[in-house]
């Protein structure tokens, strides 16, 4: 063994072997969970979906990547979280939206939300639905064009409830995703499939999708705003952006709690919240609202609900 | 139903060698034997450079206090006594013995004279104490005075066999040749304890190895071979003693506090051996494995043995080691010198190419995924801790239980975001410490005020030109401690260039928290 061989092995302390998951794999994941309702919106919505969607992604990765070029940082766009934010910008834009919001769309959530709190896994809320809350408050009526290519005029399954009236979809297109909405939200069917790819994969674990859909569908089926209980049930989960908000949105891992307890609660809060904005409030969809307001809380659920620390505190045995 | 614990990582196992018999090294022509392999005091030289030694010789000893005496593992020569780096980066001296091929074994390895299996338990501790054994599983607690702390105390004896770390198969080559003096060393333990039962812990992807001892059981129905779930670490002292006995053990408590004793399955063995036959530890089985190596192999080594010969008796590297690591990947060290010598806790040698050990190519970020939160052993918040100790916020991480951390680097196994998880905590836990020693000090002195001398605050601050005894004493941990840190610091930066943003090395101060692996 020469001295020059020698020197030239790695010492590092322990752990020396690491997973094979990386942040990209995961986010790759993320990516292929939504492909399934993006081929959804091209079917639905024509071609102007995958150009959004594009834009959508196109956009949050130059920002990124300039931002962190002009700030000298080490450049990590590899790591897709910019490309899934931006595929999750776009799914929660109508498609008649004009293109030049996403511009400001997309500056919102990748430099103010994401680089000005420090990157990757420092924001406090969300980019995606920052920036959705974002477009939403500054072109209500961009964010609000709800026109199926085929239709002149249709209002969401939402809308129409919260003015009291049955919404006229058969409740398998709900299902299915053959309604009005934002680009990537109507297709419950495919954004369960890719929910369950995502468990499958243990991307995401089931608390806080499953909290958040059940506090939802609990309150729909004991208020019944319109119809029968079930017809209300089955307009409120899958007529909104619930289903892609509690699934892809709300289990962001920076913005959401770590611990399985804390979890639930997430789940649990955020449902209430999008309930009493639906029932009460004057927009008729209350997801991204909710999940803002819960993101804003992690730190504290975090804490308090922390586990008992192995041989700390109250135990059975000794 | 496989016992086992809650959290922990299921990780590829890459046991290479577990179908490789276990063989022997040809005497090597030079032995390196440092003085201290164990936790405790060095040990003093007893023989001086020229002098002929035979194998089984004594040739260093511990003064007073804890520590293992060492013998030479081969005849020969003292050619040469220096201070160097041992495996656990530590600097200490060693003796280097040129081997003249004799194996002239020293007259006074002798049996026990009596029936092993009735001895008493001075005469057990005594023949633990002359064999030289400390824990083979890499914790190196000598073996007789945990015997001597534990006797009258403790209702369960278990034999870790757990071997949960990827790679080694040492233990599980033992059990396979060897089952019979791993349960007559069993046998003695529980005389030694007086208790009519004993369990030895294997993980179930080791069929064979349960099979064995079974069968050498046999019968009497005082040994019960209890199947453990794969999972890593789940030979960690703790999570055995939960997952056989459903009992935590508090941070800071030893396994007799709860009325359990543990043995790694080797130190057993030569439990008996030492009782049997009058051997030393002299020699040990390492697993000689990684993707760099031309045929992996279980190796009977002298202590003392150089790495580099291993590697030869391997039939060499394919491939220059991008790591070479002595103990598991999980939480062996890295090793920057081929020459190191095989020492008591040495159970694997691996060479590791970039396949296994590549750094990762974007800066490390935490993404809050909470995997680290799933997969600690210890339940704690691996990635709060990492935060904190980050920003130097030592009392938050001493405030979430940052002591109680076993450093077995499952979080940063399963961390995507590839967060030195570990070494940020164990920068934490070193500050947290030093701070508590601190208090204990200041507080010491405000009650006592030693004789001649001013009140001692810390041990930064003893200035005056103290007295030989006690002074000397209050500075002299907190300063060995520091002293070992600091190599490991520098040692990581130099080597490997992008380790210069991560905090200290110091995984050589891994305690007896952990026996076997």
């Amino acid at each position: 063994m020469n001295a020059e061989n020698q020197s030239l092995m790695a010492l590092s302390p322990s752990p020396h072997v690491k997973h094979k998951n990386t942040t990209q794999s995961i986010m790759r994941d993320v990516l292929i969970a939504l492909s399934g309702a993006f081929v959804w919106s091209i079917v639905v919505f024509g071609y102007m979906a995958a150009v959004l969607t594009v834009l959508s992604v196109a956009l949050c990765v130059f920002y990124e990547f300039a931002y962190q070029k002009l700030m000298r940082k080490p450049v990590t766009v590899s790591d897709l979280s910019a490309a899934v934010t931006g595929v999750l910008i776009a799914f929660n834009v109508p498609v008649d939206i004009a293109p030049w919001v996403l511009i400001f769309g997309c500056f919102f959530a990748i430099i103010i939300v994401k680089q000005l709190f420090g990157g990757i896994g420092k924001n406090i809320v969300n980019p995606a639905i920052a920036a959705r809350i974002f477009m939403f408050v500054c072109w209500p009526s961009e964010m609000s064009r709800f026109f199926k290519p085929d239709a002149v005029t249709s209002s969401t399954p939402l809308a129409s409830m919260k003015s009291g009236a049955l919404p006229d979809y058969p409740m398998l297109d709900m299902f299915l995703g053959l309604i009005p909405g934002c680009i990537g939200e109507v297709s419950s069917l495919l954004l369960i499939i890719g929910g369950i790819y995502l468990l499958v994969r243990r991307v995401i674990t089931p608390q806080i999708p499953i909290a958040f859909i059940l506090t939802v569908a609990v309150f729909y089926l004991a208020l019944s705003p319109v119809g029968t209980p079930l017809q209300s049930l089955g307009y409120g989960v899958f007529g909104g952006g619930l289903i892609l908000g509690a699934i892809f949105m709300a289990t962001d891992y920076t913005t959401s709690p770590v611990t399985p307890v804390g979890r639930i609660i997430f789940g649990v809060g955020c449902g209430l919240i999008t309930v009493a904005i639906r029932f009460l409030g004057a927009y008729p969809e209350g997801v991204s609202f909710a999940i803002m307001i819960m993101n804003l809380l992690v730190y504290y659920i975090d804490k308090f609900t922390m586990p008992r620390v192995f041989g700390m505190g109250k135990q059975k045995n000794s | 139903m496989a016992y086992t614990f809650r959290g922990g990582v299921h990780m590829n196992e890459y046991k290479l060698t577990a179908q490789s018999p276990i063989e022997v090294l040809p005497t090597p022509d030079k032995v390196i034997i440092p003085l201290s392999q164990h936790i405790g005091a060095p040990c003093k030289a007893l023989v001086n450079v020229g002098d002929r030694v035979d194998k089984g010789q004594v040739i260093g000893a511990v003064e007073k206090g804890l520590g293992c005496p060492v013998h030479a593992s081969v005849s020969g020569t003292v050619e040469k006594i220096e201070s160097v780096y041992t495996p656990q980066g530590r600097k200490v001296e060693q003796i280097i013995i040129a081997s003249d091929g004799e194996n002239r074994l020293s007259p006074d390895i002798r049996p026990y004279d009596g029936d092993i299996f009735n001895v008493s338990a001075e005469d057990c501790i005594e023949a633990v104490r002359v064999a030289g054994i400390s824990g083979m599983g890499g914790a190196t607690f000598p073996t007789y005075a945990k015997i001597a702390s534990a006797v009258g105390k403790v209702r369960h004896i278990i034999i870790n066999s757990a071997e949960c770390e990827p790679f080694i198969t040492a233990n599980h080559r033992l059990m396979l040749e060897s089952p019979d003096e791993i349960t007559a060393g069993l046998r003695i333990l529980m005389h030694v304890f007086g208790l009519q039962k004993g369990l030895i812990a294997v993980e179930d992807n080791k069929p064979d190895a349960i099979v064995r001892l079974r069968e050498s059981v046999g019968d009497k129905g005082d040994i019960e071979v209890k199947e453990m779930k794969t999972k890593y670490p789940q030979g960690d002292e703790r999570q055995l003693i939960y997952a056989l006995t459903g009992v935590e053990l508090k941070a800071g408590k030893l396994p007799a506090d709860v009325g359990c004793v543990i043995f790694n399955s080797e130190t057993c063995y030569n439990v008996y051996r030492a009782l049997a036959s009058g051997m030393p530890l002299i020699e040990r089985i390492v697993t000689v494995t990684g993707d760099c190596l031309r045929t992996p192999k279980n190796v009977l080594a002298p202590i003392g043995t150089p790495v580099s010969r291993l590697i030869e008796f391997c039939g060499g590297l394919k491939e220059k080691p991008e790591k070479l690591i002595t103990g598991g990947p999980m939480m062996g060290v890295a090793q920057w010198d081929m020459d190191i010598p095989v020492t008591k806790g040495t159970n694997a040698v691996l060479a590791l190419s970039a396949t296994f050990v590549k750094e990762p190519e974007l800066p490390f970020n935490c993404i809050h995924c909470g995997k680290c939160i799933r997969v600690c052993p210890m339940h704690l918040m691996p990635l709060y801790l990492a935060r904190n100790s980050r920003k130097g916020d030592y009392d938050e991480c001493e405030k979430l239980n940052v002591l109680s951390c076993v450093e077995c680097g499952s979080c940063a196994y399963i961390c995507p975001g590839k967060v030195p998880i570990v070494q940020f905590i164990r920068v934490a836990k070193s500050v947290v410490n030093d701070r508590r020693r601190a208090k204990l000090l200041a507080a010491q002195a405000s009650e006592k005020p030693v004789k001649s001398q001013p009140a001692v605050k810390s041990a930064n601050e003893t200035q005056t030109p103290e007295e030989p005894g006690e002074a000397k004493q209050t500075g002299k941990s907190a300063n060995e401690t520091q002293t070992s840190e600091n190599s490991g610091e520098v040692q990581a930066a130099e080597v490997t260039g992008s380790a210069e943003k991560v905090p200290g090395n110091s995984g050589n101060r891994k305690t007896y928290e952990k026996e076997g692996n």
